[in-house]
């Protein structure tokens, strides 16, 4: 399929990536272009230059969503201060937005966002299940209740961010184990998962009822997900997560598009299946728990971004980049409109996820339904 | 055998219901009570647990029936009342009703539930027959979509108004106990006409079982038994839901129980269910009543901790990857 052509290789791919060498491919009816990305001697993906350019474009939406977190409404950063503010010339009250109120929510929401869209494409491309995800499977669920738990049980022992960690990892184990087979079986997964997340569900719904109405309000907004209030420490404990899943993320991209043609074709082409799924299910696990211990349960982010990103790049493939990109676009642009709607004031930002996110899956399956089975 | 089985363990359960709460009772109190006995202080303290006993058998029986059509309907094991958007709906309507209209009391909140939850059913059903055709999968997920964008509506409507909150978190917890006997006589119409036109359905789904050419050829529409089936889930599980509260594993489990017990034929498994149901709703209300007592576990609680683990387990013997 792939012929070498160094007559044709294309030069500037994907910035902070090396491009040692380029090839091309081309198919018989359709020429599509191919770079390849390599990373050291471990990585090489092609890439099309079609998906290039979408990331490209991300890219720039992104950055658009944060200048504008950053500038628009009443204590916004003006345009033209933005630069020099960066920079570290911030003053008075420019330095308080930057540093204090927008600059670490910005920070989070980016990191946040990333993660949950490269744990959603990992998830989603093992269990082939285009509504997989980890919230899918009670993670979601047992960070609210370990949250709630924490709340009622340990109050000013036990940091909120700490009990939702834990009972997502909790939930994720009970699953694991109640399976009897791990995480290979997608099935028993999303059965599994309902189960665990009704008992977590309950045990939330009971805290709520159990303590007094400031904190059940309080504690129902970080359940939902909300990013009022981040702080700089919770920038650094995500990125961290990133820094630390990324790599990973990248070794699994090769074994995971073998891994989409069936179980027997990838065995025939030498690859094993089953270690690469749990690796990659473990791997989007702990990218969602980070994310939910930073942010609380965001709804919908991980479901959604890998099926953008299926839609614009048109092709196969596990999407690990394009739904990184997407998730973090995704989750600016619905912080950016928490914040500046002026129809509600600084709602959970899991909110208007959950209505986008559920709006949109109605609108997929309508265009399903409209084509023939 | 089964139905004598059935039959004494729904007793034991009515027994238990009335005779175990904060202050217990012996047996022998409840019976000298039911034939006219009984110090004045015994009586009061049983005869206060006749509404919620009634609303438990009532609860029971529908959500029990409710989740037999809807297994047998959409063939999916896993198919329950909840997935039809009847909980969102209900909790929607009564956080609006609270909000806009200045709702406020279980009596006028029970009927914006019943409301909320039939008309999104309704909803639900014309999504998910709206490209032509009517396959139940369309309309689970229509349900999931429809309960994930309700449930943003919610929150963000109770997360701005407290007093809101406090109606809604009180309700969506699901309990049988602080509601009259007006919430049974309430909701009992609706809940009635779903278990009779349950009842007429079942040779229809009898005859479906074998297949819906089958069903066909015995003149039978599958469409519209299918069609009515899902209306009179709706009905009853929206009944449950007002009077109650949203109660999960009820609808899931018992359908499993009473396959197992009973066969296929769907007229002995929507009487079996009848029974299993409020026997089922009963002892979890009363093992909420007695684990922390003199406090209450809602049996919202109760059942979704004696139901999941129960899920877990079977999902050990599920066949295949799938």
């Amino acid at each position: 399929m792939k012929t070498a052509d160094p007559t044709d290789t294309p030069t500037g791919a994907d910035a902070g990536t090396d491009t040692r060498a380029g090839t091309t491919a081309r198919r018989q009816a359709r020429p599509v272009r191919r770079i390849m990305v390599r990373i050291g001697p471990w990585v090489a993906v092609p890439v099309r230059r079609s998906s290039l350019i979408a990331a490209a474009i991300s890219l720039l939406l992104l950055l658009g969503g944060a200048v504008a977190t950053l500038s628009m409404g009443r204590l916004g950063i003006d345009l033209a201060d933005l630069p020099s503010a960066l920079m570290g010339e911030a003053r008075g009250k420019n330095a308080f937005v930057l540093n204090r109120l927008r600059g670490p929510r910005l920070v989070v929401a980016i990191g946040t966002g990333a993660a949950f869209g490269l744990s959603g494409a990992l998830f989603q491309s093992v269990t082939r299940n285009p509504l997989g995800s980890p919230d899918v499977i009670g993670l979601g669920a047992g960070a609210g209740a370990g949250a709630a738990a924490a709340a009622l049980f340990l109050p000013d022992v036990m940091p909120i961010a700490v009990g939702s960690l834990l009972g997502g990892l909790i939930a994720m184990a009970v699953v694991y184990f109640s399976t009897g087979t791990g995480f290979r079986s997608p099935g028993r997964l999303v059965v599994a998962g309902i189960g665990v997340a009704a008992m977590a569900t309950a045990l939330t719904q009971y805290v709520v009822y159990a303590v007094e109405r400031d904190k059940a309000s309080a504690l129902t907004a970080y359940i939902n997900g909300s990013l009022s209030a981040r702080s700089w420490e919770d920038a650094t404990t995500i990125w961290i997560v990133l820094l630390v899943c990324v790599p990973f993320a990248a070794l699994l991209a090769r074994p995971l598009s073998i891994g989409e043609m069936g179980d027997d074709t990838s065995t025939g082409l030498g690859a094993r299946p089953a270690r690469t799924a749990t690796a990659a299910i473990a791997l989007s696990i702990m990218l969602s728990a980070g994310a939910v211990s930073v942010a609380g349960p965001i709804a919908f982010i991980s479901l959604t971004a890998p099926q953008i990103a299926k839609r614009v790049t048109r092709s196969g493939g596990p999407h690990l980049v394009m739904s990184t990109l997407l998730g973090a676009l995704l989750l600016v642009l619905a912080d950016l409109t928490a914040q500046q709607l002026p129809l509600f004031d600084d709602l959970p930002v899991g909110l208007y996820t959950m209505a986008v996110g559920g709006g949109y899956l109605g609108y997929l399956l309508i265009r399903e339904w409209h084509r023939p089975v | 055998m089964a139905a004598v089985l059935c039959l004494t363990l729904f007793a034991l359960a009515l027994l238990a219901s009335v005779m175990f709460g904060s202050k217990a009772t012996s047996a022998g109190d409840v019976l000298r009570v039911l034939t006219g006995g009984g110090d004045e202080y015994t009586r009061t303290v049983i005869e206060s647990r006749y509404p919620r006993t009634a609303l438990g058998v009532l609860a029971g029986l529908c959500l029990a029936v409710a989740g037999t059509l809807m297994q047998g309907i959409t063939r999916n094991p896993l198919a329950e009342p909840g997935l039809l958007g009847i909980n969102a709906g209900a909790s929607a309507s009564i956080v609006a009703a609270t909000a806009f209209l200045g709702a406020s009391g279980q009596r006028e909140t029970i009927w914006w539930a019943l409301v909320g939850a039939l008309a999104t059913g309704v909803v639900v059903h014309l999504i998910g027959t709206a490209g032509g055709g009517s396959s139940p999968v369309r309309l689970v997920l229509a349900g999931a979509v429809l309960s994930a964008v309700l449930a943003a509506f919610i929150q963000a409507v109770a997360l701005s108004k407290p007093q809101v909150f406090d109606t809604y978190r009180y309700w969506v917890v699901g309990a049988l106990g602080g509601r009259g006997f007006d919430a049974v006589w309430a909701v009992l119409p609706f809940a009635g006409a779903g278990f009779v036109l349950a009842a007429l359905l079942a040779p229809g789904l009898n005859a479906m079982a074998m297949g819906d050419d089958k069903a066909a050829s015995l003149g039978i529409s599958p469409a519209r038994v299918k069609g009515a089936g899902l209306l009179a889930a709706t009905l009853l599980a929206g009944a449950a839901t007002a009077a109650v509260g949203p109660i999960a594993f009820v609808g899931l489990a018992v359908p499993h129980l009473v396959r197992a017990l009973v066969g296929a034929d769907f007229r002995l498994q929507i009487l079996f269910a009848s029974l299993a149901g409020p026997t089922l709703l009963l002892f979890a209300d009363v093992i909420g009543r007695v684990l922390l007592r003199p406090q209450e576990l809602m049996v919202g609680v109760v059942t979704a901790f004696v139901g999941a683990p129960a899920l877990l387990f079977a999902v050990r013997r599920m066949r295949g990857a799938a």
